[in-house]
């Protein structure tokens, strides 16, 4: 593994820390006078996503780590884990339920996602920004009452409970912002 | 948001800014000198990183040359320098960046920093057409010695200057300083008081700097204590502490300059390089060569009494126009 001296720290650098790989989000390099240089960092795990400051001296050194992402396929679910696929080499992995948490509501079959690769071993996935899905259950709409911002709860294809507008019907496709789970708008046709 | 400073401004600005040093140097009786930029052997510092040449080094500061000319007779000079060091990237930070220096002769540092403080009125004043905030020049400057700042800032921790690192470490306990690699008293010395520094004027020094720029003051911290001398003579101060001729200047916001009552004792240059050498070493730096040259015309024909000071140009320039980075003054990406 490639030994990378903390000067060569940047926005974007992948590095491991105690077994874990992390992405510096934030930096900033301060230098008091004629004394040691310091790496003000703030660093994002790359399979928990948790933010934590960090401070490193001129003159650390640290690991790069071995990280890598790659296009994949959501293929199916099993009892306790997810199967993706690679499309150009038909290579099968599979997440565990735990590492793919609530991201599961937006496993829709074929969705494309980018799974992390730590080290060779899948320990992550980062969703598209938002998907599309479409509603499998809600209560009908009561009648004259159009107004926008009042929500009622519905379900999609994926068994995923959301607060959708009171004009959405069963059948009817919306779009879905994977980061906060939330309704972004209905889908025409 | 500002717009960005078009490129002819910034040419304006630095001219300005040149033309302002020039004048106010020669006005002193100052003549200007070009050294250069390629050079065998760099002033070997603890935490300053030369960039290889395809011979030697690129300089990270003129302060070896321009001593190498007062010692061979030149008179008081001065010099625009541009400078190279590797590493130090950032806002504020760039590795290849223009340092002013000069040197009267003399033991007189208060005419040195009377000049830090002459250029940083001259340059916010020149500066004016394109500010992009608000931006005054000090009010009043303040000289506080470096140890009375640390017993400000870190109430209860008196020091004296002449603790070793053990001695050091223990009286600045909640700064958590770092691990000692080195092995000889004097380099465990200086690489704990480094070391604690750094972490000093990060957690402590610099939010009460801050406080002194908001109501308008700039300050020289002077008398830094002896382990932190650099290139500076040492001295007892008036309650006995153990200090040196070094100061720093701080205004607009950064530290801005830095300036010795100038080491001329060869022997005791030749021990803190070898010294500073040692901790590097220890730090998997890369080993420097020993400037002998210098070290040389040190000893014979010797430099003659002088004070000196480097001041960040780029820096300057940035803080009195308001930039956030020196990126928005720079005439190169």
């Amino acid at each position: 593994m490639a030994s990378l001296d903390v000067s060569s720290l940047k926005k974007n650098t992948k590095i491991e820390i105690d077994g874990h790989p992390y992405v510096v989000v934030d930096f900033q390099f301060v230098k008091p006078g004629k004394g040691q240089g310091l790496y003000k960092c703030r660093i994002k795990n790359m399979i928990t996503g948790a933010v934590m400051d960090r401070t490193w001296r001129s003159g650390e050194q640290f690991e790069a780590a071995n990280v890598e992402s790659k296009q994949m396929q959501y293929l199916f679910a099993g009892s306790d884990s997810f199967t993706f696929m690679d499309n150009e080499s038909y290579e099968q992995v599979e997440l565990s339920a735990a590492v793919v948490g609530d991201d599961k509501w937006f496993l829709l079959d074929n969705l494309t996602v980018d799974v992390l690769f730590y080290n060779d071993r899948p320990v992550g996935l980062s969703l598209p920004s938002h998907v599309i899905m479409e509603i499998t259950d809600s209560e009908p709409g009561v009648k004259g009452d159009t107004a926008t911002n009042v929500t009622k709860q519905a379900t999609t294809s994926t068994g995923y409970q959301i607060g959708v507008p009171i004009f959405i019907k069963i059948g009817e496709r919306i779009k879905v912002d994977t980061r906060t789970g939330t309704y972004i708008e209905r889908v025409n046709a | 948001m500002t717009p960005p400073l078009t490129t002819r401004a910034r040419v304006l600005l630095w001219d300005a800014a040149n033309l302002a040093v020039r004048e106010h140097f020669h006005s002193a009786g100052l003549r200007e000198v070009m050294t250069p930029p390629v050079v065998d052997a760099v002033a070997i510092e603890p935490w300053i990183e030369p960039v290889a040449a395809s011979t030697g080094w690129l300089r990270t500061s003129p302060e070896l040359a321009m001593k190498r000319l007062l010692a061979a007779g030149s008179g008081p000079i001065f010099q625009i320098a541009d400078v190279a060091r590797a590493g130090e990237t950032g806002a504020w930070h760039r590795e290849q960046f223009v340092l002013v220096e000069w040197y009267r002769e003399g033991d007189a540092l208060e005419d040195v920093i009377a000049d830090v403080e002459s250029l940083v009125a001259r340059v916010v004043e020149l500066a004016a057409p394109w500010t992009m905030s608000t931006i005054e020049a000090p009010q009043r400057w303040t000289r506080v010695a470096f140890l009375d700042a640390l017993a400000e800032t870190m109430p209860g921790t008196v020091l004296r200057g002449d603790e070793d690192a053990d001695a050091l470490t223990r009286a600045v306990q909640s700064l958590d300083l770092p691990e000692i690699r080195t092995r000889s008293i004097e380099a465990r010395t200086l690489e704990a008081w480094t070391a604690f520094f750094s972490a000093w004027s990060d957690a402590h020094l610099d939010p009460w700097l801050q406080g002194k720029f908001a109501s308008g003051e700039g300050i020289h911290l002077v008398e830094f204590p002896a382990p932190l001398a650099a290139l500076a003579v040492l001295a007892r101060d008036d309650r006995d502490r153990r200090v040196s001729g070094r100061f720093e200047s701080h205004a607009l916001g950064r530290e801005l300059a830095n300036g010795y009552r100038e080491l001329r004792d060869p022997i005791e240059q030749r021990t803190r390089f070898a010294c500073v050498a040692e901790l590097r070493a220890a730090h998997d730096r890369v080993a420097l060569p020993v400037p002998e040259a210098f070290l040389a015309d040190l000893a014979d024909p010797g430099l003659p009494p002088c004070c000196g000071a480097a001041l960040g140009l780029d820096r300057l320039i940035a803080l009195a126009v308001g930039a956030t980075s020196l990126g928005d003054i720079a005439l190169s990406p």
